[in-house]
């Protein structure tokens, strides 16, 4: 794709800057300066922070003209962060290694688009907003920062540093019982962490940095970890002589990104954490929280560990499946709105398992795909249930009826995001699951990672996601009037609310339409984390 | 691109362009969008058709990249073959009938703008689907035929009974939609590609399986045994979006795909197609007879024509179904206008009072209160019962001379039965609503010509063309340039059956059912029903394990957890604090002893110096 005719009016090169830094820095420098304004400005925090999302998204589009779609990694910054000597243990070296690739650029791209709705949908918060929007920044940072890090250890930093903001985020903003979805949401996800870190550490020990040959160092970098070679004879993960270890590490760094996904049945933290969380956060967290799990198992586990990701595909698609359907009926039962939301992300998010386990070039994409689609329809989700909340201060489906005759805006963008979630073809969701199927059906003859049958049950996902989607309809917006809850006034859309659902709408049916848009970049990345792994000589079992 | 592509194009994006003024216009000016999309629709019709006339090879295809990922690529195009163009060009014909229809019918409804802009949505769902060159492509178009009827048969939001239909219509043809959705996949898996142009028959367990899932599909769209009770609830939506949909757009699709995909079928998928046509048939025309509603027999008269025509696929007699689908769109659009200009007469008359108006037992008379209607409504019947001279007899005499070179004895005769119960059910209805003396004393006006107009065209287009030297043929059979070599033995025989059947209708013409329920479509909607409730209680199963046990054993983990640090906190109140309190106490004792010692005295300094010192020279000697 040529850009020449930019040219003529800027430089390019003059506006080479350290963008992924600045991208994960400045809502973090931000975050602090906000510190030191009084409380009392309340005004100042939501224009601060949209300030930041904005030069994000400038800085967004500005990438958009160095990246290359088919570079591999790049707008590489890497500075030495942590080198100590450690004697006997050789040598610690951490490093500050950010990069993008077709993965985490697309997912950083959805990162700022959707901080930046969050921070709209954010704006009549009242309790202690200084301390939100710094909150908010907080994660802003660290949210970017674990889709850039390169680094194990940084990835790990910024990882943590997601858990902070979120649980006090649900824990002071959130409803009734945010007490405990907070606690619950910082359990089972520091239960990950420490998996992760269990492994982290494991691979520190067993991975040596092929840049200095004449003595071991030790090294927390993904790309080394991800060459065989690079492990130490004898060591713990060295894939020579350690057994089943890289079968358990494969298992616990999973099980460490699955709690994140959420996978069945690791999941139950999710749809707690989604009705109590206020709507922003609700957005953030399923918009691009839940992708941390997915990126983590594309960049981490599956790289790192291409044996046991060969040895346990099986389980992997079948977890799939499973949260497919289970996520699906339990959408299905659900009385609440925002739950009904929450258990159909875990419903979508195992179509990219389902994506990922089948290890071929259209199931990768797929899964990506998914991610992205799943991050723009589900934050349309929780704003739509955000703004009935608002109006009515309750979310129960059994109270309401009729509402598309008194709401008939809002009632479009429900049909809208309801539509696009369940896979109607002209949304972004169709082509991820379609992309998945392609990729979990030819799997079977291609390298044998996932059975046939698998996708087969798989597609019952798609029926129950039209199932659980129409009956809402039915039973909230379609029929006579009527209401069982305490309102002021149940006004339809105002322009604020316009403004965070229309890109969103636009979002979703763009990349519906014109799929190759974002597949150009999604691609490259697919085929080569496919050709790596046909390179290593790994093949299915037999 | 070629000019005739660029035309194709054109009319595919009329409908959308008419669905975007309908979503913009002010509901002042609403009643210019359907005068305006329909006069563009029938241009757009005739711009389809009108290179036919001068070469009925005409072929072309152009596609452009659409999606392409490893070893997938899928490309989004314009296939114009004549079949296409046909097709096509009905779709937009009867839409631009609904469209006309609908500006009478509308008149004092709201949400217009909702109705006509899904309308033209509907048609180019449709359009696309016909154009489409490839089957992801044609799946795409597919499910949004399907979301369009969705918004149309719950146009009345307020409507229960309208919105349930509408649900149901969804889902179950969302069944038939995934396992077309899986039919392709496997398909794809055996030829690599979807491209209409590169799918080639194979043979296999898997190629069976495909066609069998794609049917599936079919199944669901179209209308058939067993997911075809669907169709008869979805009555409930505006008359003039069944005619659409009845017609020439949603269940037209499945027909049309199978027209497309019936040659790279094998003969096991073919054989499950007869049988599944044989069975809807029979029921369709055997729930037409008993039901009272004038929409649900019109509905269940759909049903067991694309049972025929589904029947003929399964044979490979793919021109005879086309053209029998493409005469079914006219008479059947034309009926279901004219019910629906005798339903609109209906409610007028009866000022919206709690009558029935769509029981065929309230109606009557109407021969003389609506002649115009009457007329278009008698020709369409005629066409539906295969009656000679009219579209309906063409086609329907291409299928049995299909089915009579099979030479099974039993589908012959089940073929019969069906031409038998034809004109059975429509002739029923026929009498109940037009020539029966009336029972009630309603003065019933004619429909407005806004109204009528399309009914005649409708019915003029389901008359065999008398100008053709040698033969009667229709516009349909003119194009396909279709040689009509019906056995004399069929002609006979099938104008025998026909006349018996009137014969037999007209002797029972009062005999009138008592239920008004079709038993086969109440079993099906129960098993439905059960499903549902598997599906719910299933749901709940899993709501309670999520909290009983998932849940359950985190609380658990973080009880043991709380329990734990209490126990460590109890361990480090009275263990570490203990000790740490004791080595405190230690301190203090031995710190009383040091400070005793250091209490300034510098002679006992000296001495303990010279004492430490000599301990030390002692130590270090040994």
């Amino acid at each position: 794709m040529g850009y020449g005719w930019l040219t003529y009016f800027y430089n390019l090169d003059a506006l080479l800057m350290p963008y992924l830094s600045l991208l994960i820095f400045i809502p973090v420098i931000t975050a602090l300066v906000a510190l030191l304004i009084p409380a009392r400005h309340t005004r100042v925090f939501p224009w601060l922070t949209i300030g930041v999302n904005t030069i994000q998204i400038i800085l967004f589009v500005l990438m958009l003209f160095h990246f290359q779609a088919d570079g591999g990694l790049q707008l590489v910054e890497k500075h030495a962060w942590i080198s100590l000597s450690l004697n006997n243990w050789g040598q610690l070296q951490a490093e500050y290694l950010v990069a993008v690739d077709g993965l985490s650029f697309s997912l950083v791209g959805l990162s700022v688009a959707i901080m930046l709705i969050a921070t709209i949908s954010s704006w009549h918060i009242s309790k202690s907003r200084k301390g939100y929007f710094a909150l908010l920044l907080i994660l802003n940072g660290a949210i970017i920062g674990s889709f850039c890090a390169l680094d194990f250890l940084l990835f790990y930093v910024f990882f943590e540093f997601m858990l902070l903001p979120m649980f006090f985020l649900i824990g002071i903003w959130g409803g009734p019982k945010r007490e405990y979805a907070s606690i619950k949401f910082f359990l089972y996800t520091l239960l990950g962490s420490i998996f992760i870190l269990i492994v982290m550490i494991g691979l520190y020990l067993s991975v040596q940095s092929p840049e200095n040959s004449n003595e071991v160092v030790h090294t927390f970098n993904v790309l080394h970890m991800q060459n065989l070679e690079n492990f130490i004879p004898g060591s713990w993960f060295d894939a020579a002589s350690s057994g089943s270890w890289r079968l358990w590490a494969f298992a616990l760094l999973f099980i460490g990104f699955a709690i994140k996904l959420p996978a069945v049945p690791f999941h139950t933290w999710l749809p707690d954490a989604h009705v109590e969380a206020p709507t922003a956060i609700s957005v953030v967290l399923a918009a691009l929280l839940l992708k941390i799990g997915g990126y983590g198992i594309l960049r981490f586990v599956y790289p790192v560990f291409p044996d046991g990701a060969v040895y346990f595909s099986d389980w992997v698609a079948g977890i799939g499946v499973v949260s497919i359907i289970y996520g699906a009926l339990n959408a299905l039962a659900s009385k609440d709105l925002k739950r009904l939301i929450a258990y159909s992300s875990v419903s979508h998010m195992g179509f990219v398992l389902l994506g990922i386990a089948s290890a071929t070039t259209e199931g990768i994409a797929g899964a990506v795909y998914q991610m992205v689609s799943h991050g723009i329809i589900s934050a349309m989700l929780f704003l739509i249930a955000g703004v009935l909340y608002d109006r009515t201060h309750d979310r129960l489906i059994e109270n309401y009826s009729g509402l598309a005759s008194q709401m008939k805006h809002y009632t479009a963008f429900v049909l809208i995001a309801f539509f696009a979630s369940l896979g109607l073809p002209g949304f972004s969701g169709f082509i991820g699951e379609v992309l998945i199927f392609f990729g979990a059906f030819q799997s079977q003859s291609l390298n044998n990672l996932v059975p046939m049958w698998m996708p087969i049950v798989a597609t019952l996902g798609l029926l129950l996601g039209a199932a659980y989607y129409l009956w809402t309809i039915q039973r909230m917006f379609f029929g006579p009037f009527a209401i069982r809850a305490n309102f002021a006034e149940l006004n339809d859309l105002t322009t604020r609310e316009y403004a965070m659902l229309l890109p969103l709408a636009i979002m979703a049916l763009l990349f519906g339409i014109l799929p190759q848009i974002l597949l150009d970049y999604i691609n490259p990345f697919a085929e080569s984390f496919t050709s790596t792994w046909f390179s290593l000589g790994i093949n299915a079992n037999p | 691109m070629s000019n005739a592509i660029t035309i194709l194009l054109i009319t595919l994006l009329i409908p959308v362009v008419s669905a975007g003024i309908a979503f913009s216009v002010k509901e002042k000016y609403g009643w210019l969008i359907p005068i305006v999309s329909s006069l563009l629709l029938l241009a757009a019709a005739i711009a389809v058709l009108f290179p036919l006339f001068g070469n009925t090879q005409l072929t072309e295809q152009y596609s452009l990249p659409w999606l392409s990922i490893g070893n997938t690529s899928v490309s989004i195009g314009i296939l114009a073959t004549p079949i296409t163009r046909l097709m096509a060009a009905v779709v937009l014909f009867v839409s631009a009938m609904v469209h006309i229809f609908s500006i009478g019918y509308m008149a004092n409804e709201k949400n217009t703008d909702r109705y006509f802009g899904f309308l033209g949505l509907f048609t180019f769902a449709m359009l696309g689907l016909v154009y489409s060159t490839n089957l992801l492509i044609t799946f795409c178009f597919w499910e949004l035929v399907g979301f369009c009827s969705y918004r149309l048969i719950a146009h009345t939001q307020q409507k229960p009974a309208a919105t349930q239909a509408a649900t149901k219509a969804f889902l179950l043809t969302k069944v038939g939609d995934v396992g077309f959705l899986i039919g392709l996949l496997i398909l794809w898996t055996q030829n690599g590609t979807l491209e209409l142009a590169y799918i080639t028959s194979t043979s296999g367990v898997w190629s069976t399986i495909a066609g069998l899932c794609i049917f599936i599909g079919v199944v669901g769209k179209s209308a058939q045994f067993p997911l075809f009770n669907w169709l008869p609830d979805a009555m409930q939506g505006p008359t003039p979006v069944s005619a659409l949909i009845h017609a020439a757009t949603m269940v037209a699709a499945g027909i049309f795909m199978l027209v497309q995909l019936v040659p790279v079928f094998t003969p096991h998928t073919l054989w499950v197609m007869t049988a599944v046509g044989i069975v809807s048939a029979l029921m369709g025309a055997a729930g037409a007879w008993l039901v009272t509603d004038i929409k649900k027999i019109l509905a269940y008269s759909t049903i067991s024509q694309l049972g025929f025509m589904i029947l003929a696929l399964g044979l490979g007699e793919t021109t005879g179904a086309f053209t029998h689908l493409l005469h079914h769109a006219f008479f059947k659009a034309g009926l279901f206008l004219a019910a629906g200009s005798v339903i609109h007469a209906m409610h007028q008359a009866t000022h919206q009072t709690e009558v029935d108006v769509q029981d065929i037992r309230h109606l009557g008379g109407l021969r003389k209160q609506m002649p115009v209607t009457f007329i278009g409504f008698a020709i369409c019947a005629a066409a539906l019962a295969g009656i000679p001279l009219t579209s309906g007899y063409l086609s329907k005499e291409l299928i049995l001379t299909a089915v009579h070179q099979k030479n099974i004895w039993w589908l012959e005769l089940s073929v019969w039965i069906i031409v038998f119960a034809t004109p059975l059910y429509i002739l029923r209805l026929f009498w109940f609503a037009f020539l029966k003396p009336a029972t009630h004393v309603l003065t019933v006006n004619e429909a407005p010509w806004i109204m009528r107009l399309p009914v005649i065209l409708l019915a003029i287009g389901s008359i065999t063309f008398l100008f053709q030297q040698g033969h009667l043929s229709s516009f349909a059979t003119q194009i396909l340039q279709t040689e009509i070599a019906v056995p004399t033995s069929i002609v006979i025989i099938s104008l025998a059956v026909t006349a018996a059947s009137l014969l037999t209708a007209w002797l029972s013409r009062n005999l009138s059912t008592s239920s008004t329920e079709f038993l086969i479509q109440n079993f099906l909607d129960s098993i439905n029903l059960y499903l549902i409730r598997f599906t719910t209680f299933a749901g709940s199963l899993t709501t309670t394990f999520d909290k009983k046990w998932i849940d359950r054993s985190i609380h658990t983990l973080a009880y043991g957890k709380v329990m734990l640090a209490h126990v460590a906190g109890w361990a480090d109140r009275n263990m570490v604090d203990g000790t740490v309190h004791g080595v405190t106490w230690m301190s203090r004792g031995l710190g009383g002893l040091t400070r005793s010692v250091a209490n300034g005295k510098i002679q006992s300094y000296l001495l303990w110096a010279m004492a430490g010192l000599l301990i030390f020279i002692i130590w270090m000697l040994y």
